[in-house]
């Protein structure tokens, strides 16, 4: 794999000196084999507050019923559904960057894969607990899977989109947890390799008596492209089906034929911003700057101004079909969310997502670290705004006006929400404590073709066009990780 | 010594037999196969340990599960004998009297669950208000008294009666006065008892005593004609009606009748006929009654009587002296154009006039005799007993009762301590009574303070009769046993006055027999059990004489202006008036009420203080804001509410409010009004000069509807007499025919009704709003009340709601409406506002877009038209609610009747008997909406199949049609060509709401149309 060498106009994708199989081994492994810092304790510990919080919130809605939260008779899902849908969006990402990035040999993804597919599972398992939690008897919740009965003919409603929302969100968490699992599976085997003890038998099982031969990892590239295969269509199939359960309503501000790609394009344009706000802390903290580099950085930005302009472009053919629709309830639903009492959210959505992200034209935003950052939140909050506008500023001024009326949070409302955040935190922590949060086996494959080492190695043999080396060293400045001094003899 | 004795167990063991020495080797007699059982091994055993360990597994398991089910004890009891008459799952009906009003009861196994109208009734022929149909609600009130007290402690009758009976001779023995305060008595045998009582104790008086009371027209008719009586009117006789702050539709004298007269003008059969009365309101505050006018004109209560008076002039061409214009011009011009109509329409024109002042009545007579009213449109020779009190009557009572005049005081049917303008008066005056006794079945304000409460029964238990206009008589008659240890006040007082008939019952039927049945010709058995059967005798009634006005108006027109002249020299001027659902108050205990919107104002458990758009700008309030209103030296603290249509510079307030001692549900529920009454000239006065200053505290009313206009939608659709004349189908939007919107591609395939098709038909030009449909959908369907801060959180459940919208009319033009909200912000002149009711219920859609997105089918279509909610599957995702543009679903966010903080209404076994047991409760999580009294049809359909017949046009009627003293709503089959509703809806002003939607609402509203003055435009 290391007989050819990557062109040197390309960028490394992994930085640093002397690096090895066995140095890669050691970086990724230092925080799964080694006791917890002080930092990690601390976030583990607001993270698990957080869920505490999510557990009491929601056994109060429990134990009290659905009126624990703001909803009301015209306004019947509000915070529930935008979360459901906010953590849906997000987890979008790690499926693109595993699935569609890999059938499109995009080798920087093998750096972030990991962790964006662990967030995908957090994010839909979030996802997933409000589907339950805002049913009003969650425990009948049986009825909604078609279950042969004693009820004659008894069936689920297959006209009704919640149903292809059960079906959409469970066939993308049970797959998403298998290929997640499948690319672990080398690389839980070598910290089997590695470990003593109970902890070497744990991780025995868990890596499914992985031998490494050859006829093994030919198995494993298979079964990879495979899984990628049945995945990438789920990228867009279940923010579309997520989408229609707004698009074939007939409320106005909901029933409207741009919501799937509208949606999938908002989804990825949100999981790319916690991607990015997972790394760059994940990198700074656990000293993968040399894996994650300011070329995936900047990659992911790119991808997030992209999709970020596709859902501006969306918002305003919203705007212009709206109008051009004659459709009466259409066009105040759309002159309401900037006139309405909510005209604050709407601000919020259109500022963060469109607005702001339209910064990362600039290279200096996109490569400075601390922006990057603060614009992945900004886009976080955007897109929850984004189907807080759209659920809860449809609903409470359609078609009928003495039933309009406001919505206002309970703290159980806000308590769901913070907790789920708690939630999410708590189990990526724990991940990034108990598994490799960068695929080692993977990045060890581009180690010799595509890294900061071999193309010096090929600067140093000379034989290279000298507009192309220049071309190279200047894309290296904006590099953090890269020791710019090495270059400047050459 | 060893015995030789030997027992034997059997002959076998004594013969020996060598079979029973063979048996007796082994342990068992008969061997056991159990080496059988176990034999061979694996799968090919007799009895494999799989087959063993799956019986067990089984057993187990099924006692277990069997032994987790909770075995719901049902503390029923089954007739020992079955009563003839009941029979457990079919409803009996009874007939009874409600104040007056002739009424079915409908119990179910020994228990009233409902009230009806009683269709025959003269008044609204089958129509209820809201407070009858939720009086059978009292009845299971568990904060009724459950015994009769003396000095504040529970007693025996017998304690009581003894008690009584020894006070009452040292009260006679002493000559002191004897008084019977009560509501008014309309009631025959009523009568006759306390005129028995009397012939007892001869120093006795009765007075009748209303908190909100109807002196001044008495008084009037007694000055003008020499006859203190209540007249009968009748708007259905009228073409032009003129009201002057008469509440006429809804809290004045008998709303229900009016009601049914008045619509009677203005339905869709007098449409057709292109007949419309024309409704004039003058009034301070937006009452019920002026949400319905054709044209309403905001006056200040200083204002009413100089209108009155321009009145007059206009219409007898004369010039009272002392007169002098003291109006806006608006008014002015439409006081010279009304007179002008009143004139043309002379003997088809009725006045009326809400105020409680003597002159200002006799002036409107004044009026009404020139517009020969009498005879026709006004009937004092058959008139209205429904209120008698006398104001000036009370007042002396509180008088004599400080002065210490007074031996004995019986209070029935009446709360002074609350509901009387001095209430610290009568509290200090009852303490110089010797003997003080209230009837009272709540120990409220008055019970509180007196020696003895002897608590009657409900209505519903109660023998009785009432006759509350000349002419016709109802019989009240029990529906159950008494439910605690009461007694009826009328026998009581039997007792007391040791009549030689102490039973009251038989009291009743000798009244009868001697002197009400003669009148009609029946007698006997007989004629009483016609009477329990029918409820009611009609006598002939008496030709409505005219009579005409001689008397000089001089003085009276001075006094009037002086009474105008002491309101206007303030800043504000208050005026307090009766709520539509509250009334007087009486009634605060009951949370059907409490929780039914204002038809006005929809706001739910409280009272507020009414303003003016214009004065909520100028002075910067919000609604909401609490101030404190100072009147007649008496201050309360309400919050505000900005009302379109309330006279600048005036606040109105409700009475009804503010009980303190009503029960736990009507407590401290707003804020006590009646002290701003006054007593002025004879009369108890309802306006005062006021002002207020802002306390800084916020309470948020509980509104069922924040948003009040319609924004031009096409909801509501309206036209004006004039173009409805010249195109019947004006204002619909179907300009003669209705557009097929299904012409299109439909998603879905419509639905089979192979022999009915239920569809409802709404007339909003019949349709005032009063909010009677809202409580009849409640007591019928079981829905839950969910409190004051849950209407806040906009949660209520009613199944039926009356939406209620303003526009306006900036420049007179009814063409240029202002109907939106960002218009309105801009207006400047907020009087000239119309008023349209829109009753609002499941729609039924044939393409239900709730049916298409419930995941489980909980929501799905019959075959009979109807979109239905089947409870126990649903899991509650609230998609439907969200989905439904009629927003008319109902979510149960709580265990409304088994959560203690839903304590006013069914969290106890007793209230739950109110019940209607064919309508299933709803467990929290649970959609629910209106399901068009599915009960009902299937009950019709199922005694037409009984009686092997089809089911007839109108045998099912639903809860709010039932009760609906306009007829707004006409329910029934459309695959009947002849049915009501089919007639209805192919009106020319039928439209469905929203029907450019393609859902195929299954209820057709027709047109509201104004009759808009023709001299105006």
């Amino acid at each position: 794999m290391a007989s050819h060498s990557e062109s040197i106009i390309r960028e490394p994708l992994i930085t640093g000196k002397n690096i090895t199989y066995g140095q890669i081994t050691d970086d990724v492994l230092r925080p799964v084999e080694n006791m917890p810092g002080k930092a990690w304790w601390i976030g583990f510990s607001v993270a698990s507050l957080g869920a505490l919080l999510w557990v009491v919130s929601i056994s109060y809605t429990f134990w009290f019923g659905i009126g624990a939260w703001g909803l009301n008779k015209t306004v019947g899902w509000a915070w529930d559904i935008t979360g459901f849908v906010w953590w849906v969006g997000i987890g979008h990402a790690g499926t693109l960057i595993s699935a569609v990035l890999l059938l499109f040999r995009q080798n920087w993804r093998n750096s972030i894969n990991r962790s964006a597919e662990a967030m995908t599972i957090f994010a839909v398992i979030c996802a997933a607990t409000y589907i339950g939690a805002h049913m009003g008897r969650p425990w009948m919740a049986v009825y909604s899977l078609p279950l042969p009965n004693q009820y004659g003919s008894l069936w689920v409603n297959f006209n009704s989109p919640l149903i292809w929302d059960v079906f959409a969100i469970s066939t993308y968490f049970s797959v998403s947890l298998v290929f997640w699992y499948t690319g672990l599976l080398p690389d839980i085997a070598t910290i089997r390799d590695r470990a003593t003890g109970l902890r070497r038998r744990i991780y025995s099982v868990l890596s499914f008596g992985w031998t490494g031969s050859v006829k093994t990892w030919q198995r494993f590239e298979t079964v990879s492209l495979i899984l990628a295969g049945v995945s990438t269509p789920l990228v867009l199939s279940v923010h579309t089906i997520v989408s229609m359960d707004f698009a074939t309503s007939l409320e106005p501000g909901w029933h409207t034929t741009i919501f799937p790609p509208y949606f999938v394009a908002g989804a990825i344009f949100s999981g790319f911003a916690m991607v990015q706000t997972l790394l760059l802390v994940t990198r700074k903290v656990l000293g993968l700057e040399n894996y994650i580099t300011m070329f995936h950085i900047e990659s992911m930005n790119k991808i997030i101004l992209v999709t970020g302009s596709v859902v501006g472009v969306a918002y305003i053919t919203e705007f212009f079909i709206a109008y051009y629709s004659g459709g009466e309830y259409e066009q105040y639903t759309f002159l309401n969310r900037f006139i309405g009492p909510y005209w604050w959210a709407a601000c919020m959505m259109y500022g963060c997502n469109v607005l702001m992200t339209q910064m990362m034209w600039s290279k200096k935003v996109r490569t400075n670290i601390p922006i990057s950052w603060v614009l992945s939140i900004i886009v976080n909050i955007g897109m929850w705004f984004e189907r807080f506008v759209i659920i809860v500023t449809s609903l409470h001024r359609d078609y009928i006006p003495s039933s309009w009326a406001m919505f206002y949070p309970t703290w159980v409302d806000v308590g769901v929400f913070i907790g789920s955040i708690g939630l999410f935190f708590t189990m990526f922590l724990l991940f990034i404590r108990v598994l490799p949060s960068v695929a080692m086996a993977e990045v060890k494959l581009i180690l010799k073709s595509a890294s900061e080492q071999a193309k010096k190695k090929l600067i140093d043999d000379g034989h290279l066009d000298p507009a192309h080396v220049d071309f190279y060293k200047d894309n290296l400045i904006k590099f953090d990780s890269v020791e710019h001094s090495d270059y400047e003899k050459v | 010594m060893d015995s030789n004795k030997k027992y034997w167990k059997g002959l076998e063991e004594l013969n020996r037999t060598p079979e029973f020495v063979e048996k007796n080797k082994n342990e068992f007699a008969e061997p056991i196969p159990i080496e059988e059982v176990l034999s061979g091994s694996g799968l090919s055993a007799k009895t494999p340990r799989r087959d063993f360990l799956k019986a067990l597994g089984f057993g187990v398991g099924a006692v277990t599960l069997a032994a987790c089910q909770k075995v719901p004890v049902h503390k029923s009891i089954p007739y020992l004998i079955k009563p003839e008459e009941v029979t457990p799952g079919v409803a009996n009906y009874y007939s009874s009297t409600y104040e007056g009003q002739a009424i079915l009861v409908k119990t179910r196994e020994g228990r009233p669950i409902k009230v009806e109208g009683n269709p025959n009734d003269i008044f609204a022929k089958g129509g209820l208000s809201a407070q009858a149909q939720a009086s059978v609600l009292d009845l299971y009130d568990v904060n009724r008294l459950k015994d009769p007290k003396i000095n504040g402690t529970d007693a025996g009758w017998d304690a009581v009666d003894a008690f009584v009976i020894k006070e009452l001779a040292a009260v006679a023995a002493s000559g002191k006065g004897i008084r019977l305060v009560t509501s008014t008595i309309h009631s025959p045998s009523t009568l006759a008892v306390i005129a028995d009582f009397t012939a007892k104790y001869p120093t006795t008086k009765h007075i009748n005593y209303d908190a909100v009371s109807y002196t001044g027209i008495i008084q009037a008719n007694q000055n003008s004609f020499g006859k203190a009586v209540l007249p009968h009117y009748n708007f259905d006789k009228a073409d032009i009606i003129v009201s002057f702050g008469a509440d006429f539709l809804g809290t004045w004298i008998s709303g229900e009748e009016f009601t049914r007269q008045y619509v009677s003008n203005r339905n869709n059969e007098s449409l057709e006929k292109k007949k419309m009365s024309r409704h004039i309101q003058f009034e301070s505050g937006m009452s019920l009654t002026g949400t319905n006018a054709d044209n309403r004109f905001p006056i200040k209560p200083s204002e009413e009587g100089s209108a009155i008076i321009s009145l007059y002039n206009a219409i007898a061409g004369t010039t009272l002296p002392g007169t002098k214009k003291a109006l806006s011009k608006t008014t002015d011009t439409a006081i010279t154009l009304v007179a002008k109509e009143l004139l043309a329409a002379k003997g088809k024109a009725l006045v009326v006039a809400g105020s409680n002042d003597v002159a200002t009545q006799v002036l409107v007579n004044a009026i009404n005799s020139l517009l020969g009213s009498y005879g026709t449109t006004i009937d004092l020779d058959n008139p209205s007993k429904q209120y008698a009190g006398n104001d000036a009557a009370f007042v002396e009572f509180v008088s004599e009762l400080n002065r210490g005049d007074v031996g004995a005081v019986f209070f029935l049917n009446a709360n002074p301590a609350y509901d009387y303008f001095k209430a610290a008066d009568v509290t200090a005056g009852l303490k110089k009574v010797r003997l003080s006794v209230s009837f009272s079945d709540h120990a409220e304000e008055t019970a509180n303070l007196v020696t003895v409460i002897a608590p009657n029964h409900h209505y519903l238990e109660s023998w009785g009769d009432a006759n509350a206009v000349e002419g016709y008589y109802t019989v009240v008659q029990p529906t159950i046993n008494p439910v605690y240890n009461t007694r009826q006040a009328e026998h009581s007082l039997l007792v007391w006055s040791d009549n030689a008939v102490k039973d009251y019952y038989a009291y009743v039927r000798n009244n009868w027999d001697k002197n009400l049945f003669p009148k009609v010709g029946l007698s006997g058995q007989k004629g009483w059990e016609s009477l329990l059967q029918t409820g009611m005798i009609k006598t002939t009634p008496v030709a409505a004489g005219t009579y005409s006005f001689t008397r000089d108006l001089n003085a009276v027109a001075q006094t009037i202006l002086d009474h105008s002249n002491s309101l206007s020299g303030g800043k504000f001027e208050l005026q307090v008036y009766q709520s539509q659902a509250i009334g007087d108050g009486k009634r605060a205990n009951n949370p059907w009420l409490q929780e039914l919107p204002d038809p006005v104002s929809k706001v739910t458990w409280d009272n507020f203080a009414a303003l003016s758009i214009k004065d909520i700008k100028d002075l910067k309030l919000n609604e909401g804001d609490v101030i404190k209103v100072t009147a007649n030296g008496y201050s309360v603290e309400v919050p505000v509410l900005a009302q379109p249509g309330q006279a600048t510079g005036t606040i109105s307030i409700a009475v009804g409010y503010g009980r303190v001692n009503a029960g736990p549900v009507g407590d401290n529920v707003g804020k006590n009004a009646f002290p701003f009454y006054s007593f002025r000239n004879g009369t108890f006065q309802t306006t005062a000069i006021a002002e207020f200053k802002t306390t800084g505290v916020i309470s948020p009313l509980a509104q069922t509807q924040t948003h009040h206009s319609y924004e031009g939608r096409s909801v509501i659709r309206e036209a004006s007499f004039t173009e409805y004349k010249k195109n019947p189908a004006a204002g619909s939007g179907s300009e003669g025919e209705h557009k097929d919107y299904d012409k299109t591609t439909s998603l879905w395939d419509s639905h089979d009704r192979p022999v009915y098709d239920w569809v409802m038909a709404i007339d909003l030009n019949a349709c005032t709003g009063c909010g009677a449909c809202v409580v009849a959908c409640n007591a019928e369907n079981n829905i839950p009340v969910v409190g004051k801060d849950e209407v806040r959180r906009r949660r209520e459940m009613h199944w039926i709601r009356i939406d209620r919208y303003y526009s306006y009319n900036d420049n007179g033009n009814s063409e240029e409406a202002v109907t939106k909200e960002l218009e309105i912000d801009k207006l400047d002149n907020f009087d000239r506002v119309s008023v349209v009711h829109q009753p609002m219920l499941c729609q039924h859609c044939d393409h239900a877009p709730c049916e298409t997105v419930c995941p489980v089918l909980a929501t799905v279509h019959s075959s009979e038209g109807l979109n239905q909610m089947a409870y126990n599957r649903c899991v509650g995702t609230r998609y439907c609610a969200n989905n439904c543009p009629y927003k008319v679903r109902r979510f149960n966010w709580f265990n409304y009747w088994n959560d203690s903080r839903f304590d006013n209404y069914l969290n106890n076994e007793h209230t739950q008997l109110v019940l209607n047991p064919d309508v299933v409760t709803r467990f929290r999580g649970v959609m629910e909406k209106c399901s068009m009294c599915v009960q009902r049809i299937q009950a019709g359909k199922l005694k037409a199949k009984i009686e092997k017949r089809p089911l007839k046009d109108g045998e099912v009627k639903m809860a709010c049609q039932q009760t609906c003293s306009a007829n707004a709503i006409v329910f029934g089959n459309r695959n009947d060509p002849n049915s009501e509703v089919s007639k209805a809806l192919a009106s020319e002003r039928t439209y469905y709401v929203l029907e450019e939607l393609n859902v195929k609402p299954g209820i057709g509203y027709q047109v509201k149309v104004r009759n808009l003055s023709e001299l105006e435009a």
